[in-house]
């Protein structure tokens, strides 16, 4: 209670109005979502009450609607009863042809179903569900944050190195090689090339893996891996749809676009240190570009990685987003029952859209519950710096 | 002195952006370089200073690779003992760090105390206020510009103050080190410089418009007076060169202006606003004198040339937004003609009443001002009532201002030079039938060949009945073109 | 090893000065390198790949390029419309609407895509049962739509921070101030001169996701999404192709490689439909992302 109130009373206007906003969305759709629960629930009620006054018909001793004789029987007998009323008797003979036909296609009506929509015992059921899914999500996304950091941060350093890639190394490589007929130069060369081209293929397998859909990944390894297991979730959910390379890429951008600004050149010309090469006294410290507590101090880099990464964080929100999709895809594509997103699946399938609608703003409530987390800490370092 | 002579080729994206085979810069002088913006000034200071980055640019100095150049023992040297001011003070300095902290790191840190440049770009402040201002991370609204500016010189005064004997080869920029700076602190700043250089044998380029620099640096300095050297960068048939600048040139005719001044006419008033308007919480008030003793509501007559003077920072693009309409004041009486603008006045009235009809204003910052992907052309569409029924009405106004090429009309304005831009930004605004037109720094970005004849076109509008209204810290020239009676300060209290 | 900018020729790996210049703008070189991947399959598949499963691997990768390309058409005249109609509200006098509009935005901007779409697909189980939608047209239509529902808000927000981006420079004063008219401004001067490449940017990255979305929600859709609609009632798509049964095969048959890596010669002749559709969905993410990523170094638009 306390830590809430150092935050809001602590807030700044603009975190204020976000978080007022934001607990309005909250409200507005718990407040949808529970009438369209309700009317679901009621028009479930209404179709069973409805069902009920006909289905006596159907439970009729000895009786078989399939049957053309015992039908004109009871259209003879609901004549004798309800004389001048053949309206009536049409549409009740409808009904019960309608139900029957329900009885036999619709999986609600089938024996031994618990498809009766929105209950205490399929809120039981869905919780341990919710929980699980909602601690894949948080692991995941811390895990990719850090891994994002660090592969956006080598990334922006390498490409500072301008080193050639390894395909163009292999490539000059080649070019240099003074005869190809010439079995001596082929030979010292050829080790150095087969290398260099084995590094680019790994590297590029690495990079498809990255981008391959889950399921794709999920299929190649069916047969090798228990691909039901929570590790290999976590797994898939940190690699795979691209989440991580796309993250990455974000804070990658957000390097190159501050490199170019003002007040880098303005560090230049204070003479900080500014050679990107690995571990040396005025380039770059992998182990601290690696580290929990990156700094850069007395080197250019400091500057440009603050200013990223105050932008990196606001951004954060999308590529969150874009991370529940991804694990709902896992969920869904990978069938594996227990899981949340699988069976709100099949409560599609069986059409308990009361059911549905409960796991989809659970899903909402996440998101905005990150939304909150991130606006909370980005407010934090904008008083930080003085916004 | 000894001269060093460049041959400098930058190119982007297969277009060139700077080509001069003999650009000189004297050792141990102080060169001033005046041309036009956008010609090229400070990339080719960047190139000499080793600051472009041959990754982004194809770069050559002298016909060799730039990175050669940068592996040069006289470009290590530049990047270890030099210093390099950058022109917007805003982009040039870290948002996430104190400006204390900015101060005092890299080279800067073996700085003796820095109190002494402080103290003299700060004149008005306690050492208290200082230090608050260097407690605060740098936003665009604060510091101010001029504060800022002020930062970036002290950080290469620092700098010059942490060698004893320069090598003749040390060279420090300025480029445009007083955009955002009134004159006394204009002077200040020189009086700083020439002082460093007194003793030292450093080489300072210094890149300005600001052609009233002129007058203060010939006069006041006379034991540099024999270092200093002008230079204009000027594109003659497209081809780039350097000429030496005579002051006379510029101060012969700001003596020529002074004396020409007429006796003032007394037209009827076009706008007149009442003293006392606020906006952002600040009162502003209208005075007759500098020390704002004589309150008077500020009036523009007709045919007539207006200077509105403040110091930096005291809100004169404020006011004249506030105008405009462009900004929505706490409080505001304004009478433009028989209709009257509050802070109350809807933006669809100023929208259709007066906007670009009876009242319009020419941007300081060309750049910003006009769309650069358009081509010429279309800078003239969409404005209302358009004179310019086809290409050959277009062609003859633009004749006032430019040399016509055959294919200048579907030219790119980012392909135009920063005077040929600055230039078509008033022009947009002259050709419109307006009452008043306001000129937020007309001069910026001219040489001084094209501000003279920009001034004789402002002159024949007058003439013919339209009335100026003029901001500019080119105060030495506009205080010989404008009488006294047309001369209105500007303060501001909370 | 050597800077490779002390010598830029060199260090592109072609000699053709057509090829360097190629080489050079990486979104030229990857949307070369995309096409000929799908051309290089197309003709591998030619000759190792049944007919009919080649018709199908063809209809889908049309099908999907369709989809695609409608989401993308859609989403940009959507967010387009959507973000200046944003910006007019926001500074006109329609306060309470604009508060309205942003509060509803900014509540599809939290549900996540994958729901969206998902609804979209329940959608049009539904309207399919009732045969009001019948065309496979209507049908990739319909999805499109849903999807571009789902990603339109990017193109929003990118038409927003254009237009807050050169409002907080005198560009737009400077024009009012001349009597050119703010929807001119807006529409023409910023989102049309200036902001051409912004745009085309997120076309090429919305076609992506789309693409990603699409995929994702076919293979998942397997499963059913109604007792009424079967699977084969909704259009050919390589989401839907690469759940069948028999590519699903061909996809498991990768992981044959952990115990004997003497099989990959025979993946590149059998298991090939649900291998090259495999490979298209990869292949496009990949070079998609690739010729985004060179248009904004190229342009420099971040």
């Amino acid at each position: 209670m306390s830590m809430l109130r150092n935050i809001v009373g602590g807030a700044s206007k603009d975190l204020r109005s976000k978080l007022t906003a934001h607990a309005v969305g909250i409200a507005f759709m718990a407040i949808l979502f529970a009438i369209f629960i309700a009317a679901i629930g009621g028009r479930r009620e209404d179709l069973r009450e409805s069902d009920w006054g006909i289905e006596r018909y159907l439970d009729i001793r000895d009786f078989d609607f399939g049957n053309p004789v015992d039908r004109a029987l009871f259209r003879e007998t609901l004549e004798r009863f309800y004389p001048g009323q053949s309206g009536r008797s049409d549409s009740l003979i409808r009904a019960i042809d309608d139900l029957r036909q329900r009885r036999f296609s619709d999986p609600r009506y089938k024996v031994g179903s618990d498809r009766q929509g929105l209950t205490w015992e399929i809120v039981g059921k869905l919780l341990p569900m919710y929980l699980q899914f909602l601690t894949v999500y948080v692991l995941v996304l811390v895990i990719i944050y850090l891994a994002a950091q660090r592969i956006a941060l080598y990334r922006f350093v390498k490409m500072k190195q301008y080193r050639e890639s390894d395909l163009e190394q292999a490539y000059q490589c080649a070019k240099a090689v003074h005869s190809w007929r010439d079995a001596k130069s082929v030979r010292s060369a050829l080790p150095t090339i087969v290398v260099l081209i084995a590094k680019a293929l790994i590297q590029g397998a690495l990079v498809v893996l990255l981008f391959s859909p889950a399921y794709v990944i999920a299929y190649s390894l069916k047969t090798s891996v228990d691909t039901s297991s929570l590790l290999f979730m976590i797994f898939l959910g940190i690699v795979s749809n691209g989440v991580l390379i796309h993250t990455a890429n974000r804070l990658f951008g957000l390097l190159v676009s501050e490199s170019r600004k003002g007040y880098v050149q303005t560090a230049i010309v204070k003479n900080l240190h500014s050679s990107y090469e690995w571990n040396t006294p005025d380039g770059i410290s992998l182990r601290s570009l690696l580290g929990l507590r990156q700094g850069f101090k007395a080197h250019v880099f400091h500057h440009i990685y603050l200013n990223a990464r105050f932008q990196f964080i606001p951004a954060l929100k999308e590529h969150a987003a874009f991370l529940i999709t991804g694990l709902v895809i896992i969920e869904m594509a990978l069938n594996i029952q227990g899981q949340l997103c699988y069976e709100l699946l099949q409560q599609i399938l069986y059409r308990q859209y009361d059911v549905v609608a409960m796991v989809v703003l659970g899903i909402f409530f996440a998101v905005k519950a990150t939304e909150i987390v991130i606006d909370i800490w980005h407010d934090r370092q904008k008083r930080q710096y003085g916004y | 002195m000894n001269e060093r002579r460049y041959n400098i080729h930058i190119a982007a994206g297969g277009r060139e952006l700077v080509a001069i085979d003999d650009f000189r810069l004297t050792e141990s002088s102080l060169t001033v370089l005046l041309g036009e913006s956008g010609i090229g000034k400070s990339l080719i200071a960047r190139a000499i200073a080793g600051l472009l980055d041959p990754d982004e640019l194809d770069v050559q100095i002298d016909s060799r690779p730039y990175t050669e150049y940068l592996k040069r023992q006289e470009t290590l040297e530049i990047r270890r003992d030099g210093f390099f001011v950058f022109q917007e003070p805003s982009s040039h300095l870290n948002p996430l760090m104190k400006l204390r902290e900015q101060l005092d790191e890299g080279s800067l840190a073996a700085a003796p105390d820095d109190k002494q440049f402080l103290g003299r770009l700060w004149r008005d402040a306690t050492e208290s206020q200082i230090r608050n201002i260097l407690e605060v991370y740098p936003k665009p609204y604060r510091p101010s510009g001029g504060e800022k500016q002020r930062i970036l010189a002290a950080m290469a005064f620092k700098k010059i103050s942490t060698l004893d004997d320069a090598a003749p080869g040390t060279l420090f920029v300025f480029d445009e080190p007083t955009g955002n700076l009134d004159d006394k602190l204009r002077n200040e700043f020189l009086d700083l410089l020439a002082e460093n250089m007194k003793n030292r044998r450093i080489t300072v380029l210094l890149i300005t418009h600001d052609y009233s620099l002129i007058g203060r640096l010939t006069r006041s300095y006379q034991a540099i007076a024999k270092r200093i050297v002008f230079e204009e960068l000027v594109l003659h048939r497209g081809k780039l060169g350097l000429r030496r600048f005579e002051p006379e040139e510029y101060l012969s005719w700001l003596e020529e202006r002074r004396a020409a001044t007429r006796a003032p006419v007394k037209r009827e008033s076009v706008v007149t606003l009442k003293s006392g308007p606020r906006v952002f919480g600040r009162t502003l008030i209208f005075s007759s004198d500098p020390n704002g003793q004589r309150q008077v509501p500020f009036e523009v007559r007709r045919g007539s040339l207006t200077y509105l003077k403040a110091p930096s920072g005291t809100g004169k693009t404020t006011v004249v937004k506030m105008m405009m309409g462009l900004v929505k004041p706490e409080h505001m009486s304004m009478s433009l003609g028989d209709a009257t603008y509050t802070e109350h006045t809807p933006r669809r009235t100023w929208q259709k009443q007066v906007w670009g009809r009876r009242m319009t204003m020419v941007f300081q910052h060309a750049d910003e001002a006009l769309n650069q992907n358009a081509k010429v052309r279309d800078v003239f569409a969409g404005l209302p009532s358009s004179r310019f029924h086809n290409d050959d009405t277009l062609r003859q106004a633009l004749s006032e201002f430019f040399d016509l090429e055959s294919d200048f009309l579907e030219k790119p304005v980012k392909h135009l030079s920063g005077g040929q831009k600055q230039r078509l930004n008033l022009l947009r605004c002259l050709t419109l039938e307006t009452d008043l037109v306001i000129m937020d720094e007309p001069l910026n970005g001219l040489d001084f060949s094209t501000a003279v004849k920009v001034l004789k076109q402002i002159e024949e509008r007058l003439q013919a009945g339209r009335s100026v209204l003029v901001i500019s810290h080119n105060e030495e020239i506009f205080d010989a073109l404008v009488p006294s009676e047309n001369v209105y300060y500007l303060t501001a209290s909370v | 090893m050597t800077d490779k900018r002390d010598n830029m020729a060199t260090s592109t790996p072609v000699g053709n000065q057509w090829l360097r210049g190629l080489y050079r703008r990486k979104d030229a070189l990857w949307l070369a390198i995309w096409l000929g991947g799908l051309l290089t399959l197309w003709v591998w598949n030619m000759f190792f790949l049944n007919t009919p499963a080649l018709w199908r691997i063809q209809k889908a990768f049309f099908n999907s390029l369709l989809t695609g390309s409608m989401v993308v058409v859609l989403a940009v005249g959507l967010g387009w419309i959507t973000g200046v109609m944003l910006h007019m509200l926001e500074r006109g006098e329609w306060k309470g609407v604009y508060f309205v509009a942003s509060f509803l935005t900014n509540l599809l901007r939290s549900i996540p895509q994958i729901i969206v779409v998902l609804i979209g697909y329940i959608a049009l189980t539904i309207l399919l049962a009732r045969e009001v939608i019948h065309s496979s047209f209507m049908q990739l239509l319909w999805i499109a739509s849903t999807i571009a529902v789902a990603v339109f808000l990017e193109v929003a927000d990118t038409v927003r921070a254009r237009i807050e981006y050169f409002r907080t420079l005198d560009f737009v004063d400077a024009m009012l101030c001349c009597g050119i008219s703010e929807s001119r401004i807006i529409n023409i001067e910023i989102l049309w001169r200036n902001s051409r490449s912004h745009l085309l940017h997120k076309m090429i990255a919305l076609f992506g996701v789309s693409t990603f979305l699409q995929c994702s929600i076919d293979f998942i859709i397997s499963v059913g999404l109604s007792t009424d609609v079967s699977l084969s009632n909704f259009p050919l798509t390589l989401g839907s192709l690469l759940a069948r049964l028999d590519s699903k095969q061909d996809i498991l048959a990768v992981s044959n490689l952990f115990s004997d890596p003497g099989y990959l010669p025979v993946l590149f002749v059998r298991h090939l439909q649900g291998l090259s559709v495999a490979f298209c969905i990869v292949f496009t993410l990949l070079c998609i992302y690739n010729i985004a990523n060179g248009y904004v170094r190229r342009h420099r638009i971040a």
